[in-house]
């Protein structure tokens, strides 16, 4: 403590760094938010942690990742979408515009000011109603948002169920919706691959060249996701194949095919 | 603190006029307004930086992606965590990316909120050269530091360390360690202003 009041630069510095105690870090938290001159030396310190970080070896980013990270944007901009689009059904319309003769509009005006009262009431029931909602909406929007991370995250584990004790192979199972283009894809046992090197997703449509489904990279367990990648709406898929591509990828799939399967025939096919 | 800090990290702004890309404020004004395409450069421009101090605390590569993911994907839903004037998106970056991995390290929830994040005036490190001469002037600095020193902040900073365990694992007084700790840096700060 300097003159019994601010905490020490280096204890402050050990605060930036993480590096105290529980109970000397509250110590310093509660003192911080009483004192404006230990807020700026602590900014000042973040800077020089800042600088730290930067003397670390470059690496580039993991193939796929980037892809991962805009198929992870991509579904989180769906699902506002869609909660908007249900939230703006909740909206009252306008009254479009009429023309009222003067002795008609007094009428109006009158049964309106009687009206005015349940209106306010049936408006007061709305905005209740409306707020429902979207407050549903919002823990709607928020499960859905835990579910693409425990789908998507590296940390969480993957155990593939099976009848006895056979060697691991490769698989991959895939949920897709054709109306709306979602697709969903987790693959397990895959071989890891060099770093300039990446597996493709491909759906194979019924017509047509196949698309591309994203690119990803397997953890160190072989397991990995593809989670609503952009795709085009509207296109039956015939089967889904996966391959391994150059780190970028490919706009056409590279033989073999590592993982592959057909979709079920419809009833009456 | 002023905008003549010795750091660069929160030193004077670059006006970004001339530059062929556009500067992070710009691309956060986008990411604000849900353009992904601008999220995406923010990615390219920071991604590599952010997994490699994630990588250098994690050491295991699936983990440092999920940390560089919840960080972007935090960025991209609540972008106000990061507010202009606090200090460099680059830096904030860094200090997010360093005490997440050091929280995903130790397996606890995150300690601090991004929004306790504050690193005093702006520097806009958009460019990668003038990104890549400062992380040389960096290491060069470390690199010359004197060895007890270097020990000390790289326990701390990398590794996740308290002052005590560091003290324990070096046999050092806890008094000595933090002063070893608090030179290295000021000595980086002070070769940075040379």
């Amino acid at each position: 403590m300097i003159g019994n009041e601010h905490i020490s630069q280096e204890d402050l510095m050990l605060h930036t760094l993480q590096a105290l105690s529980e109970e000397e870090s509250a110590a310093v938290r509660t003192h911080l938010a009483q004192c404006a001159l230990c807020r700026d030396q602590v900014a000042e310190l973040l800077g020089d942690g800042a600088l730290v970080g930067l003397s670390v070896s470059q690496h580039p980013v993991p193939g796929g990742a980037r892809q991962r990270f805009l198929d992870k944007i991509a579904a989180d901009v769906l699902i506002t979408k869609q909660a908007t689009k249900q939230g703006a059904r909740g909206q009252v319309l306008p009254f479009p515009r009429k023309t009222w003769i003067p002795w008609a509009m007094a009428a109006a005006l009158a049964v309106v000011a009687l009206s005015l009262g349940v209106e306010n009431n049936a408006l007061n029931k709305e905005l209740r109603h409306v707020t429902i909602q979207a407050t549903n909406l919002a823990a709607e929007s928020a499960r859905a948002r835990h579910v693409i991370d425990v789908l998507t995250s590296h940390s969480a584990q993957r155990v593939l169920l099976t009848t006895g004790k056979k060697a691991a192979e490769p698989t991959g199972r895939v949920i897709y919706l054709e109306n709306s283009g979602s697709l969903v894809f987790q693959a397990n046992n895959l071989k890891l691959l060099a770093s300039d090197k990446t597996y493709e997703l491909w759906v194979i449509p019924v017509s047509g060249k196949p698309i591309p489904a994203g690119l990803f990279r397997p953890d160190a367990a072989g397991d990995a996701s593809v989670v609503m990648p952009a795709l085009p709406k509207g296109v039956p898929a015939k089967a889904f194949g996966v391959t391994v591509e150059k780190a970028a990828g490919s706009d056409s799939p590279t033989a073999p095919i590592i993982i592959s399967g057909a979709t079920a025939p419809s009833v009456g096919e | 603190m002023s905008i003549n800090s010795p750091n660069p990290m929160i030193g004077s702004e670059r006006s970004g006029k001339n530059d062929p890309d556009p500067s992070d404020d710009v691309l956060l004004e986008r990411v604000r307004g849900k353009n992904q395409q601008a999220m995406a450069d923010v990615f390219d421009r920071y991604g590599g930086l952010v997994y490699s101090v994630a990588l250098r605390v994690l050491k295991d590569p699936g983990h440092a992606e999920d940390v560089m993911q919840e960080i972007f994907f935090q960025l991209w839903s609540q972008p106000d965590a990061f507010v202009r004037g606090r200090g460099s998106l680059c830096g904030w970056l860094m200090v997010v990316a360093r005490n997440r991995a050091i929280d995903t390290f130790r397996r606890r929830k995150p300690t601090d909120s991004p929004d306790d994040v504050v690193l005093l005036s702006n520097t806009n490190l958009a460019s990668e050269t003038e990104r890549n001469v400062l992380m040389g002037k960096v290491r060069d600095v470390l690199k010359n530091l004197p060895s007890e020193q270097q020990k000390s902040l790289e326990l701390a900073y990398f590794e996740g360390m308290t002052h005590s365990e560091i003290a324990e694992q070096t046999g050092d007084p806890l008094g000595t360690v933090k002063t070893r700790i608090r030179q290295a840096l000021i000595g980086l700060r002070k070769a940075l202003a040379a």
